[in-house]
């Protein structure tokens, strides 16, 4: 009886899957197809790789208590112009079957089903069969596509349903797109199916054209669509931000059973779920976060740390305690979580209690408590980062970034920790935004939410300092270089994560506030020769991929082979803006460089400036903004030992000057002696120019990269 | 090691206790063993000390079959700092692994978390080869473990070869082969020589045989790009099971080339083809073709244009073709099914075409040795007016008539009903795959400006149109733009006109204009000409290459640029001349001056397609005077 129930049940619930197979190609391929017969595409795109005939996205949020089931698919039907696009849809791999990551607790697993079919240029249709013809390959399934050729359309859909549970709420991760997609489409539509219980975040941008919402017949619930036509393919040129630019849009959804857990939810809800949330207003900001952080933590390190200190200004002090709370709740451990990762040791076993700040709102609340009890004025800063555009626009809530504003004198921002966090600047992609400053009454309560603009840096701020100095060997056959580097500001941090390792910080922050390493916590003796034997070993370890990346990176910066590399860095330049990265290069450059012209030598001395940012044709025609980091400015001095017997000529072409509103590219060469002295300054005025300004851009950069092109020559006494 | 990922992994990390486990650190003469070890061996990270291989027979009666047992022991150490590496074995439904362990030094087991997976790769779309794999952690130098496989074949014509190379130095490796008396077994011996490699043969109480091979300080297998095939690089041994006997009687298993074709020809034997399925494309092809070799060329070029490869090797896939019908229908397959479809296209058009096994230049065997590990390919012969023309289907703008360089001068096997053919794919000179560039240039305000033109015949052809075929419509001109300036700024190139870039058979030409800035610089009365901008073979220095350098074919390139002398100036000084003749490479750059032009002519042969690792030395010196040669000037002085 048992089996036969069991047989029963297999066979009702596979006739039930074919039923939903039979459903979902209705869906995409039925009657109301309006796409049934599309095959033309304009004139204009003939040329194209591929067109996309239609793209249509589905999204349906359908709940039953805490039971979701979250639905979604795509349609694209595409019409196949050459091999490249044959080869790329030639192959498709998926799993039927999966988990679900959300909610609490999986109910069952979730589908996905795959439909494709081929439209010849005679107009047959071929009804690829995926059963039939798809292989397992460790729980995925791979199918080629059979019969598929150049002036094909091919038209698939894969449809997921993800049932999950979950008791709170749930948000689900933000879709956030421009229109365009890798080949040009001619139709779009994005639809949603939602129910009560389900707020939608959803706004369209630049241009985009909005989402309308559909009648339903019944109240609970909602349709919504945006449809799009004509849209070019996504083609992002050098310093672009697409969702600052592009015709995009942006999407949320939450599940939220009760005001209990809408109140809980980490996103700007809308007051009801029937009304689609498009902005977020400065009321949103005010509601979401008055009470979101508090001022939290025991302040005993930080007490400790300042009996018997004096500071010359309240800013000295905070930025003190900025850089002793990153080191007591961060740094300080970092190297325990290395050696747990790469040994068996549990490094972080040796601290008794150790607090580590994972995240922004646990070092805003601990902060806030300093500056609470210190009587310092504050406020806490909502910002977004410049590449979701602008805070105006904002629509989800983990696109907003936290920042303290300290209202000292000169106000200070402070932001949650990396290794090389500064405490007088912030995150170049907040510089100049407009952002939300709320503001908290007697270090406790928020009591406002006003429009701040945030400070952006200047060029002065991030600055490079590169000091070169060479000499030509005995043979003529290379160059020997002793190079020092020098960052400033916001051009300090991509050096530093790039080419540090925690043994270059760790260690530094051990002497400079008097903790402990690692090991010097292990009070077995035999542990301690053990564990320092592995420690030892992952260090040297990555020593030796230092030492190769750091060799490889100059190499890559000149765009050449360098050889005999060596490296010291000299100051880390954690502690503020001011102070310096600096590191000490030695190397040598082999068989480049030098030219030889009879007796004589030309000396391809630009391009020791290192390689400059090449425009081609393409790029010259560019109809975008641009959109920088930050102003910046790189210096370099270039000394070069004049061989004895020899000349130099030819210094007018190193003399050269371009500087308008956008930037510059100045330079100079002298001989003193029998040393050749060569300045070159390059600098960008600011993060962000109008196209209107590119041309300006291209003459200053076109006139660092002919730079890099010039010679001197060494001509023989 | 970035923070970011590595907070990544912190959440993985579970506290837990950490047992300290006896004798399992490295005692300080493993530690000087080591070091002592990675001065021989400094680029690897791990040495094998020691490996033995064992391999014995059974038999299976009921399906008379002969198992084979294979087995490794090894013993591994961590000589660098510390390492990480991947421990893994292949097996497939001809084999499995029935112990695939990893202990520490006291012999206890590390019980480490093993991958059972499809093996993944790019080139075949599915295939039942599987890997087991575990990653071994060694800590800290010295550190010691113990490995374990023993895998089992349940049929012995699918164990093919014994190597003593491994991924890892091995310092002392040892291969013993039980053959029993009931077995025919023929231990076959490659690249022996040079090797120091001592044998033994002894018999047991049973009478089997057993033979023992060792090698000391094997060093890893090279690490080398381009190379020739394993077969050639390393000593290794080839396990022929000739026959068994049973019940007094011998039963045959690849005892001879005519027992690899027999057992080939039965798997061929096993299709079904249904050509009517090509019928209508076959007389769509051949309709208005006015000669044979146009029909023949109509097919052939339709196979390569509109099969995708696409292989299945699904046990016994690996070596049946698919039926002609499903290749034709799917428009995908393998090399055999493409052959099979070429075949049975060409037979529909009245020619005699037939399946042909052949050994790519990979491997180093030919049809002496029957084995499985003879060939690897499959390819279509047809017979025509008394010649014999070898078609690759897997080939892309391969000319009829022309072949490419992986197949030519091996040794083919052709089907001809119970008997088999065996005959030799010819060589083509260097001379068919000719690529040359043209450049007339003159100097106008301080630029090379000109024309230039290029032309590719044989393989050149072929591997430029199909790289050029799969670029995107809309990126192609840019693409080639970029090419033909190698991407660089200061080369502009306009007015590109092409010969047709889909016709395999016509000499393929680019003509276009240039400009070249950067490359004239005046100082006082002279003016200084750097006319290398091409930059040949400039960046092709083979630092401590060990094993042959091989090109994808053939070279023979050749360079004019002639440079109009400005009016108003003399020549003073031109560059040097080079010029090298060696073995595999014979290179040239002159230089000539006339009353009105400087002509640079480049010409680089490599007449057999690759240098050999004996004339490393001697290529890395010449690419170095080549660098000198480039770094030249040409001299104009004011008159």
């Amino acid at each position: 009886m048992k089996k036969l129930f069991l047989y029963l049940f297999l066979i009702i619930s596979s006739a039930s899957f074919a039923q939903d197979k039979a459903e979902i190609k209705e869906f995409f391929w039925g009657k109301s197809d309006k796409y049934k017969t599309a095959t033309t595409i304009p004139e204009k795109w003939k040329n194209e790789s591929a067109v996309i005939i239609y793209k249509y996205e589905y999204y349906n949020y359908h709940k039953f208590g805490a039971s979701v089931t979250y639905t979604s698919a795509i349609r694209k039907r595409i019409k196949l112009q050459d091999q490249a696009a044959v080869t790329e849809f030639s192959e498709f791999s998926y799993k039927d079957k999966f988990y679900s990551n959300k909610g609490m607790r999986s109910l069952g697993r979730g589908t996905n089903v795959v439909g494709i079919k081929i439209v010849k240029s005679t107009g047959k249709e071929i009804d690829v069969d995926i059963e039939k013809n798809a292989k397992e390959v460790d729980k995925e399934k791979k199918i080629a596509i059979a019969n598929l050729e150049i002036g094909d359309i091919i038209d698939f859909y894969y449809y997921s349903v993800e049932p999950f549970k979950s008791i709170y709420e749930f948000g689900f991760e933000p879709e956030e797109s421009p229109l365009g997609d890798v080949y040009p489409t001619m139709d779009m539509k994005l639809a949603f199916d939602t129910e009560n219980d389900f707020f939608v975040n959803f706004n369209t941008y630049n241009g985009a054209p909005e989402l309308i919402e559909i009648p339903t017949k019944n109240s609970g619930e909602r349709k919504y669509e945006l449809n799009a036509k004509d849209i070019e393919k996504n083609e992002f040129p050098r310093w672009f931000l697409p969702l600052a630019e592009l015709p995009c849009y942006k999407f949320q959804v939450f599940f939220a059973r009760s005001g209990k857990f809408e109140k809980r939810a980490d996103a700007f809800l809308s007051n009801s779920e029937k009304v689609i949330k498009k902005t977020v207003s400065k009321e949103d900001i005010f509601n979401y976060y008055d009470e979101k952080f508090r001022p939290d933590g025991s302040l005993s390190v930080i007490n400790d740390f300042l009996k018997g200190k004096t500071f010359a200004s309240d800013e000295e002090k905070i930025r003190e305690v900025y850089y002793y709370t990153r080191h007591m709740f961060f740094t300080q451990f970092i190297e325990a979580f290395i050696i747990s990762d790469a040994t068996k040791f549990y490094a972080l076993s040796v601290y008794s209690n150790p607090i580590f700040f994972r995240t922004e709102e646990s070092f805003v609340n601990y902060f806030m408590e300093f500056l609470k009890k210190n009587n310092y004025d504050y406020d806490i800063i909502i910002a977004t980062p410049k590449y979701n555009g602008s805070i105006d626009d904002l629509l989800i809530q983990k696109n907003v970034n936290v920042l303290l504003r300290v209202n000292t004198k000169t106000p200070m921002y402070l932001e949650y920790f990396s290794p090389y966090t500064s405490a007088d600047q912030f995150n170049y992609n907040l510089e100049n935004s407009k952002a939300y400053a709320l503001q908290v009454a007697k270090g406790k309560k928020v009591v406002d939410a006003v429009n701040v603009n945030l400070p952006g840096s200047t060029m002065q701020d991030n600055v490079s300092k590169i000091n070169s100095l060479v000499s030509i060997s005995d043979d003529f056959s290379g160059l020997k270089v002793k190079k020092e580097s020098s960052y400033f500001g916001h051009l300090k941090e991509n050096e530093q994560s790039d080419k540090f390792y925690y043994f270059d910080y760790a260690f530094e922050d051990y002497a400079k506030y008097g903790t402990k390493s690692v090991i010097e916590y292990v009070k077995n003796k035999k542990d301690k020769e053990r564990y320092g034997k592995e420690i030892d070993a992952v260090v040297n370890k990555l020593k030796e991929q230092q030492k190769e990346a750091f060799k490889k990176a100059t190499a890559e910066e000149y765009d050449f082979e360098i050889d005999d590399h060596k490296f010291t860095i000299k100051s880390t330049g954690r502690f503020g803006k001011k102070s310096p990265l600096i590191y000490e290069e030695d190397f040598a450059i082999k068989n480049n460089l030098i030219k030889k012209a009879g007796e004589n030598y030309l000396i391809e001395i630009g391009k020791l400036i290192t390689s400059q940012v090449e425009i081609d044709k393409k790029e010259k025609e560019r109809k975008n903004n641009v959109y920088m980091v930050y102003p910046r400015s790189f210096e370099n001095e270039i000394t070069l030992d004049i061989p004895a017997g020899y000349t130099v000529a030819g210094l007018d072409k190193l003399n050269k000057k371009v500087e308008n509103e956008t930037g510059g590219f100045v330079s100079s060469a002298t001989v003193s002696g029998n040393k050749l002295t060569i300045k070159a300054v390059k600098y960008y005025k600011n993060y962000y120019e109008p196209n209107s300004n590119w041309n300006k851009m291209i003459q200053f950069l076109d006139a660092a990269y002919q730079f890099t092109q010039e010679k001197v020559l060494l001509k023989k006494n | 090691m970035k923070i970011t990922t590595r907070f990544a992994l912190l959440s993985l990390i579970i506290p837990t206790m950490v047992v300290a486990q006896k004798n399992i650190d490295p005692t300080p003469e493993d530690v000087v063993l080591a070091k002592k070890i990675r001065t021989t061996y400094d680029k690897d990270d791990v040495a094998i000390l020691e490996s033995t291989e064992n391999v014995t027979f059974d038999l299976n009666k009921t399906e008379s079959k002969v198992i084979v047992n294979h087995s490794i022991n090894e013993k591994l150490m961590n000589i660098n700092h510390r390492a990480a590496i991947q421990k893994y074995e292949f097996y497939d439904s001809e084999s499995k692994i029935e112990t695939f362990n990893l202990k520490y030094r006291n012999d206890k087991s590390v019980g480490s978390y093993v991958v059972d997976e499809f093996y993944k790769d790019n080139d075949l779309f599915y295939n039942d080869a599987r890997v087991k794999h575990m990653v071994v952690n060694f800590p800290v130098q010295g550190y010691i473990y113990n490995y374990e496989l023993e895998k089992k074949y349940e049929d012995v014509k699918y164990f093919t070869s014994l190597y003593f190379n491994d991924e890892f130095p091995v310092l002392k490796k040892q291969i013993v082969v039980t053959v029993p008396e009931w077995l025919n077994a023929e231990l076959k011996e490659f690249n022996f020589d040079g090797a120091k490699i001592t044998k033994s043969q002894t018999k047991d109480s049973k009478n089997n045989t057993i033979y023992t091979y060792t090698i000391n300080d094997v060093p890893a297998l090279y690490k080398e790009e381009e190379s020739p095939g394993r077969s050639y690089l390393y000593p290794h041994i080839l396990v022929i099971a000739k026959s068994y006997k049973i019940k007094g009687k011998d039963v045959a298993l690849f005892g001879s080339t005519a027992d690899l074709y027999k057992w080939y020809k039965s798997l061929v034997d096993l299709m079904k083809d249904d050509t009517s399925v090509l019928k209508s494309k076959v007389t769509e092809l051949t309709a208005s073709a006015k000669t044979d070799e146009e029909k023949i060329k109509n097919i052939y070029y339709w196979v390569q244009d509109n099969i995708r490869y696409i292989a299945f090797e699904d046990g016994i896939a690996g070596f049946k073709p698919d039926e002609s019908n499903h290749v034709f229908e799917k428009r995908y397959g393998d090399c055999k099914g493409m052959a099979n479809l070429i075949k049975q296209m060409l037979k529909l058009a009245g020619f005699d075409a037939r399946l042909t096994w052949i050994g790519t230049k990979h491997i180093a065997y030919d049809y002496k040795t029957p084995s499985l590990a003879v060939d690897n390919h499959m390819i279509c012969t047809l017979f025509h007016k008394g010649k014999k023309y070898f078609l690759d289907g897997t080939e892309k703008f391969n000319s009829f008539g022309e072949y490419a360089e992986r197949i030519q001068n091996k040794e083919v096997m052709i089907e001809d009903g119970d008997k088999f053919i065996i005959d030799k794919v010819p060589t083509a000179s260097h001379e068919s795959n000719k690529e040359i560039f043209k450049a007339n240039l003159s100097i106008e305000n301080e630029k090379l400006q000109g024309t230039c033109s290029k032309s590719y015949l044989g393989e050149s052809r072929a591997q430029f149109l199909y790289i050029y075929s799969t670029f995107k419509n809309d990126k192609k001109n840019e693409t080639l733009d970029n090419y033909l300036s190698k991407s660089e700024k200061n080369t502009l190139v306009t007015n590109i006109k092409t010969s047709d870039l889909k016709n395999r058979d016509a000499k393929l030409t680019i003509d276009y204009n240039v400009n070249v800035a950067n490359k004239v610089s005046s100082f006082d009365n002279e003016m200084y000409v750097d006319l290398e901008y091409m930059n040949e073979f400039k960046g092709f220095e083979l630092k401590d290459r060990k094993t042959d350098y091989q090109f994808d074919f053939k070279k023979n390139y050749e360079s004019t640029v002639s440079l109009a002398i400005p009016a108003g100036y003399s020549v003073t000084k031109i560059p040097t001349d080079l010029v090298v003749k060696e073995g595999n490479f014979d290179i040239a750059l002159t230089f000539q001056k006339t009353d009105k032009e400087i002509i640079y002519k480049k010409s680089f042969i490599f007449k057999n397609g690759e240098i050999k690792a004996s004339e490393m030395t001697k290529w890395n010196d010449f690419i170095k005077n080549l660098i000198a040669n480039y770094n030249q000037q040409i001299t104009f002085t004011k008159q």
